[in-house]
């Protein structure tokens, strides 16, 4: 059985189109390519 | 694929050729992105966009700098009535990539379109709204802005679900399996309509199931259940379909209602429509009739006026023309007073043509010719006789007595008959006329001319003789 309030805490606000600059700003866009260079930067600062 | 360090084309060694920088790990963290790029490319293609989004993200999370990856996540986002997600991802395709990225055209679509751009807006605000009713329990309200929001973007999947959440929760059970089937048509397999559709097909499906019970018992077996593009298709098995026998019977059924159908309802007008036609062709028809015997009525009354008018004509014609016309009595007339001028003593021929005369009266009805006579030649006839009257009464009772005399009682009778006539005072005339009956032994004749005698010349001797003569014919027949 459903339950109204639980399943409706999974329903979020959507963006609005002005909201939609201020969250490509704050989005973090990091990825594991950019984690592996900076492990590969700080394991050859090391190594030096 | 480009070297992390120095940015050079990399080769299939795990070590750059240019730096010598280990790209191994690198290289593989890029075809994980790959693979999971492709995965939610499989998905999307299938309309899974949930699990698209889900391995396109995963994508982006391994290599922040796949372009396509991100662009069909934006796609993605788009088609699931996501718009500002959608165009945030543009926009960093964009900044990643700006040249040569089509990110370019998908946000001027959505942007040069003011008008379109401010729906979009409206349509978030209205969600919105509807998600705070929610919050604030005025469910009603939050169905009709979820309602408004639909109409506008029928696409929006949160939108969809919500509204399904709703009516579940009202307990309208088909309404709500009517949203959740627009958002399996837009996202076949998102996990919230799949729940949300299993719940309400429990509900549905036990009300079904009542009905069905005595079928279910003959038949065992669970239910087969499938999807069939974006249709869930559920088909019972081991059921078998009617076919034969009860096809023709349904088709026996139908035929009969639709027999009935139409002798009771359509049949009962068309007669009707006919008798009336029929009575109007007959009265037409009588009407004809009726004009046509008038005039034929009409017609026989003048033919037989015609026919009257021909009788009398044809009569007229025959006593012109013939033995016996007028116009032969005409030409007697004028050649007897033609005679007459040319010499009066000739008695002889004056008397054959008047005989003529005579023949015309005699052979027709005398007072029928005599009618047709007109005044002019009766006046003439008249005056002629009224002339030569005597003279011809002379003539013939001279014929008549010599043929008396000679026994030429053929010839006498007819002489001494016109010398009466034109003298009714020669009694010897009338008296030799009926001895002359007597001895050619026409017996009646004889007595009819005697008693005329007795009648017109009475106490004078021929009145005796006559008498006489009348008696002895009695007694010879007496005898």
């Amino acid at each position: 059985m459903i339950d109204f309030e639980e399943e409706l805490k999974k329903f979020h606000p959507s963006l609005e189109v002005e909201d939609a600059e201020e969250a490509i700003y704050n989005q973090d866009l990091t990825d594991m390519a950019d984690i592996f260079i900076k492990l590969a930067d700080k394991t050859k600062t090391e190594e030096e | 694929m480009i070297c992390y360090n120095c940015g050079c084309r990399l080769s299939e060694h795990d070590f750059c050729t240019s730096c010598g920088a280990d790209v191994a790990l690198y290289k593989r963290i890029i075809f994980m992105s790959n693979r999971f790029y492709n995965e939610g490319l499989e998905k999307a293609t299938v309309r899974d966009l949930s699990g698209a989004i889900v391995s396109l993200r995963q994508s982006l999370k391994l290599n922040k700098n796949n372009i396509d990856a991100r662009n069909l996540l934006g796609l993605v986002y788009f088609e699931m009535g996501e718009v500002v997600n959608a165009l945030s991802e543009w926009v960093i395709s964009k900044n990643l990539r700006p040249k040569k990225n089509i990110a370019d055209d998908y946000i001027d679509m959505i942007q040069t379109n003011q008008t379109r751009l401010d729906a979009i807006n409206q349509t978030i605000k209205k969600y919105n709204q509807a998600l705070l009713y929610c919050y604030q329990d005025s469910q009603d309200l939050a169905i009709i802005q979820l309602k408004k929001v639909l109409s506008y973007n029928p696409k929006y999947v949160s939108a969809h679900q919500l509204l399904a959440l709703l009516y579940i929760n009202s307990e309208e059970w088909e309404k709500a399996q009517r949203e959740l089937e627009k958002c399996c048509h837009i996202d076949t397999n998102n996990t919230i309509t799949l729940r949300y559709l299993k719940e309400v097909e429990h509900m549905l499906m036990p009300e079904e199931a009542a009905k069905n019970v005595p079928k279910r018992k003959a038949v065992s077996g669970k239910a087969v259940r499938y999807q069939s593009g974006n249709e869930t298709i559920i088909q019972p098995v081991n059921i078998k379909e009617p076919k034969g026998v009860s096809t023709l019977l349904n088709l026996g059924i139908g035929v009969l209602i639709g027999v009935a159908i139409a002798c009771f309802l359509i049949l009962p007008g068309q007669i009707q429509g006919a008798k009336a036609k029929i009575n109007n062709e007959l009265r037409m028809v009588s009407e004809q009739s009726d004009a046509k015997t008038a005039t034929i009525d009409e017609q026989e009354q003048v033919i037989q006026k015609l026919t009257e008018e021909k009788a009398q004509l044809s009569d007229e014609l025959a006593a012109y023309q013939g033995s016996s016309g007028n116009v032969k009595a005409t030409d007697g007339l004028m050649m007897a007073v033609r005679a007459y001028l040319e010499n009066p003593e000739d008695i002889e021929t004056i008397a054959s043509c008047l005989e003529e005369l005579e023949e015309d009266g005699e052979d027709k009805a005398d007072e029928t010719a005599k009618e047709q006579k007109s005044e002019s030649f009766t006046a003439l006839y008249n005056k002629l006789i009224e002339t030569v009257g005597a003279d011809l009464a002379a003539f013939y009772y001279n014929s008549g007595y010599s043929s008396y005399r000679a026994e030429d009682y053929e010839a006498a009778i007819p002489d001494l008959q016109r010398a009466y006539e034109y003298d009714e005072t020669n009694g010897d005339a009338l008296f030799n006329l009926g001895n002359s009956y007597r001895r050619s032994g026409d017996d009646d004749k004889a007595k009819e001319v005697y008693a005329m005698v007795i009648d017109n010349f009475p106490e004078t001797e021929l009145a005796n003789r006559s008498e006489t003569n009348l008696a002895e014919i009695n007694n010879a027949e007496q005898n």
